[in-house]
């Protein structure tokens, strides 16, 4: 090993439970199984004529629970683990409101050096993600880092985002933790 | 035959291959070969080194070319000494070991003779002077020699091994080595290599580890693989090597990193046991110390997964039998591990599970011993953790170690047994009492239930009341629990019971999950009920494809559809949510009649014998529902009164489905019977064969008759079902194949009444068409062409009759192309004809264009019969003719062509595509723009199966590289919602699909322009409304971000 770890024995989680925010579909999804809507053979409107089927649905909001699938796999920046199973950040801890994103992100340990650069990967997929009328913030949960302050600032100050950005090997490390976030819980 | 003069030509011109008339002459015994030795004299001895050097590989060719037995016992001595004296010459060096390989495979080449040129070759030769390929030729010669000699050479004793180790040593090519490396080992197992084991060592152990990486586009195509492998072999082949290699192991620990640390654990893997228990126990503990660090802390799970096999084979090595007492080493690893378990919520927690596990697995004695150490410590800090949160990861270790049981004494390979070892009796009652409790307890479902499945498997282990005790835990969470993550591991886990103990699942699990499903569908509000009817039946779905369920759930669904269907015609209840009861019950109808169709096809697929015993049971039953619905209403039809159930086209259309499936696994006779029925019952109007009970149909006559009511004509789709079910060869109820189909198409054409309709009649017309080409071979043509007059051409006919009319046209025409039959393409000819009337007729061509999208479906999943090549064909005969089509039309008249052939290219296989590409991607591109989204989604589904079919073709590569910039442009179109620009979901999600596929296969160079616009774009995409869409849009917009960063 090159370098000694931060934290070399973290405490791995099983995959959050859902329930709480399953979303109830709405519309003819609700009564209607998705096989059945899928099978153009079943043909739900028995009065369209073939052809401009499949208009357009309901609107179908960005929820926490969306914001929450777009960061659950990123890797941790020093184990092969995602932050979802670190619980590092939480189906609970985000919220959404109107064009606002709000994650809390809690570290494993409290003098983590590790959680800006958790933050960074945070915001630089969310940048990436989320449409740009979203204005997003990502604090440290409150209690859970010595330097819960310095960080907060660092993470959503623009200028400094800009800056880490544009350092080469930070935005490697960032692109490296950000491979898996396609997973997305699988 | 001249020998002389044929061989001085030869070497005059340099040509050193023995010519064909030459060898077969030796071969036929016209020629000694002596002769052509003779013929040689001049150039053999000669001192010009050229010259000498051709007549010695001419004669070494001329080894090589002939026929082995017509080289005799006195040529092969004299050749022998003669090459013999040649290998202190430099230049003769290559062709003397070519002949001698020749001869040394020869049956007439004596163990002196071995001995004789092995000594030749250690005293005359200087390895370090020639080039690879000599060098080759020298190995492959003592290979040839170790092969058939070995024990000649065995006796010349330690100047064999002496001389051997001298020569291979500094040998660096990798074609080399891999040869050298099989020749060591052969020496190392069979030779008395003890005296001179660190000669071998130096000649060995000097290449680990390897870090070879082939040179790109490497012609000899050695792998790093195959060094390591062939290496491992080697130092895997002598336990004298112990005393050398362990401490090597050791001091390599520390060093190595990546695939090199991988190799060593791999290497400790193979070598340890080969080494021995002696060896290995005085440095076992260091050695478990470098095994440690890389399964406790390494971050690569390969280096992980060595590791875990090196230290198997390490306590494998320490105690092979059950004899051999687990102390010294074992009991400190099992301590360490205890000692880390004690933070069961940690990391290591779970490497030094798999440390146990992998302990268990390595052998018999010291896996009892882990057992009877580990266990009661975790079931005590099970039962009174420090901490509630530790409980789940502590149940996690506990399933973990069963499963590492169970995967050993249930193995057919392994010969241990619970039976045996007896290393789970004594905790019988804990690992039951921690199971049970865990499947109770929220958090601690999932490693409950994957210790419990694990228990049931190891035989001999759980008697019949423990299975049912866990079943009856398992059925719990199936049906209370909201987790969906947990319901499919019970329902893998009762699966898996099912193979052992099906009685128990069959009393237990299947009345319970019944007795749940509701009588009558939950409210449009109640989202909770339905998610768990839907549970519950995905669960009978999957239990119940066994046949000794199968019967259980055809009885309780056709029970659950029956009290569904009479319970419709009470008084319509409170209005909830935004549908009302009926709605919710033919949705409930519906997800039942799916579940059975799911799991006929499943039994299907696997060939069960007993699903079409059913078919008296399911299908008439079905029959009834329907029938009885749709002719109830005409009779009485009060003003309250709610539509049947069944009614519901929906609900009609799956009972076709299933009706073909199963009537398709009918013997023919049974077809025949069964079609018999159906007819009469559509034709006739007599049901009394087709449905279950006669009293609940009103004896009304043909739904086909004039004047039926349109509930009634519904029931073609049953109609449509059986006949899409029956085979080619199936004797048919009438005489006259033509006539029935006239008629079918009479009814299609002026009396279906509407779209619905239309389309189940026109798949009974295809599927008859398509099954009874032969019957109908004759008549097809006259029928065609009657359409094409009567309904088609004739434009004083409604606008609707003449679709109708080109439909069943064009279904005709589809069922006779899959077949290949060339009717079909003079009978499209005509189609593709009118597409040049755009301006006079405008409605009916382009609707005519966008029906190729018929002939496009193929043969689908349907049971329909096609010919190899169809596609190819049809699509060879249709292409030139749109294209052709397309140069003469001006303006929008070239729509009508670009959508024909956007609507046929679902037909088309990407090889095809890629063979023509310079014909079919312009018009794929320009298909891009057009406006009907379907017809844009073909051609960009075309366009990824055009990029993900990896092609080495240069000119296909070219030609995507020249048009990369379209596609991405045409493509941002039409991911994105604007007005004016009709648009899918489905094109909106196949459009960004095709876009995130660019990064991998496109040079970054080519669209590094584009990089900035597209992720701007995409932007855009990320406020799609729909989320599946979004989902697409963020994982494409990311891989854009990653291109031509080099990570």
């Amino acid at each position: 090993m090159s370098r000694q770890l931060d934290n070399d024995n973290p405490t791995i989680f099983a995959p959050a439970i859902s329930t709480s925010t399953k979303r109830v579909q709405k519309g003819k999804a609700s009564l209607w199984s998705e096989e059945a809507l899928s099978d153009d053979d079943y043909g739900y409107e028995s009065n369209q004529s073939g052809l401009g089927s499949g208009g357009e649905q309901d609107m179908e909001d960005i929820d926490a629970e969306e914001v929450y699938d777009l960061l659950r796999s990123i890797t941790d920046p020093e184990h092969p683990v995602s932050l979802e199973a670190l619980r590092v950040v939480n189906p609970d801890d985000i919220h959404v409101a109107g064009n606002r994103v709000l994650v809390y992100l809690t570290p494993t340990i409290p003098h983590c050096s590790m959680s800006t650069l958790i933050g960074l990967s945070l915001r630089v997929r969310l940048l990436r993600a989320l449409p740009t009328r979203y204005k997003v913030d990502i604090r440290i949960k409150s209690g859970t880092h010595q330097s819960e302050h310095a960080v907060n600032k660092q993470l959503n100050d623009k200028e400094r985002v800009q800056a880490a950005l544009e350092n080469k090997h930070l935005l490697n490390v960032v692109e490296g933790c950000l491979m898996t976030a396609d997973k997305r819980g699988n | 035959m001249d020998v002389p003069r044929v061989v001085r030509t030869q070497i005059s011109t340099s040509e050193l291959t023995p010519p064909q008339d030459l060898v077969e002459a030796v071969n036929d015994g016209k020629v000694g070969l002596l002769e052509i030795v003779k013929a040689l004299g001049e150039y053999l001895t000669s001192t010009e080194d050229e010259v000498r050097l051709n007549g010695l590989t001419f004669l070494s060719n001329s080894l090589k070319a002939v026929n082995p037995a017509k080289i005799n016992r006195q040529a092969t001595q004299t050749l022998t000494n003669f090459y013999i004296s040649k290998l202190d010459d430099f230049d003769s060096l290559p062709p003397a070991l070519g002949g001698l390989t020749v001869l040394s495979r020869l049956s007439t080449f004596d163990d002196d003779a071995a001995v004789e040129v092995y000594k030749g070759i250690v005293e005359n030769v200087n390895m370090k002077a020639y080039v690879q390929a000599t060098r080759h030729m020298v190995y492959v010669l003592f290979d040839s020699l170790l092969a058939a000699h070995r024990n000649a050479l065995k006796s010349m004793g330690t100047s064999f091994i002496n001389s051997y180790t001298k020569m291979v040593d500094g040998e660096k090519d990798p074609r080399n080595l891999m040869l050298l490396f099989s020749i060591d080992r052969v020496i190392l197992l069979e030779f008395e290599v003890k005296d001179h084991i660190e000669d071998f060592f130096d000649i060995t152990f000097c290449y680990f580890p390897i870090t070879f990486r082939p040179p790109p586009n490497d012609p000899y195509g050695i792998t790093a693989d195959d060094l390591k492998l062939a290496l491992r072999k080697c130092m895997a082949s002598s336990p004298y090597f112990a005393k050398m290699a362990i401490p090597l192991f050791l001091e390599k620990f520390g060093t190595l990193t990546g695939p090199s640390m991988r190799d060593l654990q791999l290497t400790i893997a193979a070598c340890l046991p080969v080494y021995g228990a002696e060896a290995v126990r005085e440095r076992g503990s260091e050695l478990w110390e470098g095994i440690k660090t890389e399964i406790l802390y390494s971050s690569d799970t390969s280096i992980e997964a060595a590791a875990l096999s090196a230290l198997e084979s390490l306590i494998h090595t320490l105690y092979p039998t059950e004899q051999d007492a687990p102390t010294g080493l074992a009991q400190d690893i099992v301590k360490q591990c205890l000692e880390i378990l004690n933070e069961p919520d940690k990391t290591q927690a779970i490497a030094a599970t798999k440390i146990l596990a992998a302990i268990f697995r390595a052998s018999s004695s010291a896996g009892k011993f882990i057992i009877s150490q580990a266990l009661p410590q975790l079931f005590r800090q099970f039962n009174s953790p420090s901490v509630p949160s530790h409980r789940s990861p502590i149940l996690s270790t506990i399933s973990s170690l069963l499963v590492a049981v169970q995967s050993v004494y249930s193995s057919s390979v392994s010969q241990r047994s619970q039976d045996q070892e007896q290393s789970l009796e004594p905790y019988r009652d804990s690992i039951l009492d921690v199971l049970r409790e865990g499947l109770r307890t929220e958090g601690l479902k999932s490693p409950a239930i994957k210790g419990c499945t694990a228990c049931v498997q190891i035989p001999n282990f759980w008697v019949k009341e423990d299975v049912e005790d866990v079943v009856r835990g398992l059925d719990d969470i199936l049906i209370n629990d909201q987790d969906p993550e947990i319901r499919p591991e019970v329902i893998k886990s009762l699966t898996t019971i099912s193979t052992h103990h099906p009685t128990i699942i069959e009393s237990l699990t299947l009345p319970l999950l019944f007795h749940n499903l509701p009588d009558s569908a939950p409210s449009a509000s109640d989202h909770i009920s339905r998610e768990k009817y839907r549970s519950i039946l995905s669960s009978l779905k999957k239990l119940c494809i066994q046949p000794a369920l199968f019967q259980t759930l055809i009885i309780r669904i056709t029970t659950k559809l029956d009290l569904l269907s009479s319970s419709s015609s009470k008084v319509q209840e409170e209005e909830m949510g935004e549908f009302d009861i009926r709605e919710c019950n033919i949705a409930y109808s519906w997800d039942l009649l799916n579940s059975l169709q799911n799991v006929i096809d499943k039994k299907i697929k696997e060939k069960h014998s007993d699903s079409i015993r059913y078919i008296d049971q399911i299908v008439p039953r079905l029959n009834t529902l329907v029938v009885s619905a749709s002719t109830s209403s005409t009779q009485n039809l009060k003003l309250d009164d709610v539509q049947p159930l069944f009614k519901d086209r929906r609900l009609i259309a799956i009972i076709s489905k299933i009706t073909e499936s199963l009537v398709w696994e009918l013997s023919t006779e049974k077809q025949s019977k069964w079609f018999n029925s159906v007819y009469q019952a559509f034709e006739k109007g007599d049901w009394a064969e087709v449905i279950h009970e006669k009293t609940n149909v009103g004896s009304v006559g043909s739904p086909l008759r004039t004047g039926a009511s349109s509930a009634e004509q519904d029931l073609i789709a049953l109609y449509a079902g059986t006949v899409q079910g029956l085979k080619g060869d199936t004797a048919l109820p009438f005489s006259s194949a033509a006539e029935f189909l006239s008629s079918k198409i009479h009814w299609t054409i002026n009396v279906a009444k509407d779209s619905w309709q239309v389309k189940h009649s026109l798949d009974l017309i295809c599927a008859f068409v398509n099954k009874r080409e032969s019957e109908l071979q004759d008549s097809l043509e006259t029928i065609l062409g009657s359409i094409w007059s009567a309904e088609i051409q004739d434009t004083s006919k409604d606008l609707e009759t003449r679709r109708r009319g080109l439909s069943v046209y064009l279904h005709i025409v589809k069922a006779i192309a899959l077949l290949r039959n060339p009717l079909s393409y003079t009978a499209l000819d005509k189609v593709i004809d009118i597409l040049s009337l755009s301006n006079l007729d405008p409605n009916f061509v382009q609707y005519a264009a966008s029906g190729f999208s018929v002939l496009a479906q193929g043969k689908g999943k349907s049971h329909l019969t096609a010919k190899l090549l169809h596609a190819q064909k049809l699509w060879n005969f249709v292409l030139p003719k749109l294209t052709a089509g397309d140069k003469e039309a001006s303006g929008p008249g070239r729509l009508v062509y670009l959508t024909a052939f956007a609507s046929l290219l679902p037909l088309v296989p990407a090889s095809l595509c890629l063979a023509d590409l310079d014909n079919i991607l312009p018009p794929i591109l320009r298909s891009l723009s057009l406006p009907d989204p379907q017809q844009r989604t073909n051609a960009i589904t075309t366009l990824i199966s055009i990029l993900e079919t990896a092609s080495d073709s240069k000119e296909v590569d070219r030609a995507i590289h020249q048009n990369v910039e379209i596609m991405v442009e045409f493509l941002l179109k039409s991911i994105i919602r604007k007005e004016g620009l009709p648009t899918s979901p489905k094109v909106r999600i196949t459009a960004l699909s095709c876009l995130s596929i660019f990064p991998d296969i496109i040079r970054f160079e080519i669209l590094h322009k584009h990089k900035s616009i597209v992720i701007r774009e995409l932007g855009k995409s990320l406020d799609d409304p729909l989320r599946n869409v979004r989902k697409e849009a963020v994982e494409c917009r990311a891989k854009w971000y990653r291109y031509g960063n080099a990570v």
